[in-house]
């Protein structure tokens, strides 16, 4: 895969990241005074924000190719094996993939 | 990281920028207006949006724009204090924060997107950011999401 599709892929899931109703309801959270830690919020939208855009990657890649193994997802997002487990396993939970079959002793994953 | 990538397209000569400026209704497009009318003189390679409020803009938009091509975009909206509807710039001050990350994030340069604040009154502002701005895309080089090379025709020259 070239540069400029893994640039692409990942500008791709930064956009979906962005319309997600998850990251949309933090960010307006903003507009209204909390009673929390200016701070402590930030760095909680920080973490969301990373997280939806590598949930997005993974989803993005799986609408692309069908159904993927962890390898496989972990070669086109550039994301870390174990990272990409524990996104499966928020997912899975979600139920936005499921598991589809098996791979090389390995699990396969679709979307719903 | 796309600098090291596209190196080769920057190098190139003649590269003229694409810009997309959503100005909010109330200041930032009259004062585009006004540099128009006092015959300021400004790069043509600006494109402008006219949006109701800074406020009101959506945060995908700006990576959406620049994923479509455009070299850079600029946000442009009343100074703080000055909004048409209470607090809408600064709605757009905080949601800026996110952008520039989603930004970085989605692998774009962050220095692509500007926040500026410009009146009604601020015609010569206006026309001196933009003139700012363009040279500082140019350094930076076209946008890895042009779907054609017109770096030799010049986007702003059409």
């Amino acid at each position: 895969m070239s540069d400029k599709e893994k640039l692409k892929r990942k500008t791709d899931a930064a956009i979906d990241a962005l319309k997600s109703p998850r990251l949309r309801w933090v960010m307006g959270r903003s507009q209204v005074k909390m009673e929390i830690d200016e701070g402590k919020y930030r760095k909680a939208v920080d973490s969301i924000m990373q997280e939806e855009n590598e949930r997005h990657m993974i989803s993005g890649a799986l609408k692309e190719k069908g159904v993927l193994t962890v390898e496989e997802l972990a070669e086109l997002t550039g994301l870390q094996p174990d990272r990409i487990v524990q996104h499966i396993i928020a997912l899975r939970r979600t139920g936005a993939i499921i598991e589809a079959g098996e791979k090389n002793n390995q699990y396969l994953y679709k979307l719903i | 990281m796309t600098k090291d990538v596209f190196e080769e397209e920057k190098a190139e000569e003649g590269f003229e920028p694409l810009i997309v400026a959503y100005c909010c209704n109330w200041c930032s497009y009259a004062g585009a207006d006004l540099a128009g009318t006092s015959r300021f003189e400004y790069p043509t390679n600006i494109r402008i949006i006219r949006i109701m409020c800074t406020g009101r803009m959506d945060a995908a938009l700006v990576l959406e724009t620049l994923r479509m091509g455009a070299d850079g975009v600029l946000i442009a909206g009343c100074h703080p204090g000055d909004c048409h509807y209470q607090k809408g710039n600064f709605i757009m001050e905080k949601r800026y924060d996110y952008i520039k990350k989603a930004v970085e994030s989605g692998g774009i340069e962050p220095e692509r997107v500007r926040l500026e604040w410009i009146s009604a009154s601020e015609g010569g502002k206006f026309a001196a950011l933009v003139r700012e701005m363009t040279e500082q895309i140019k350094e930076l080089g076209p946008s890895p999401f042009r779907a054609v090379d017109n770096s030799k025709e010049g986007a702003g020259n059409e």
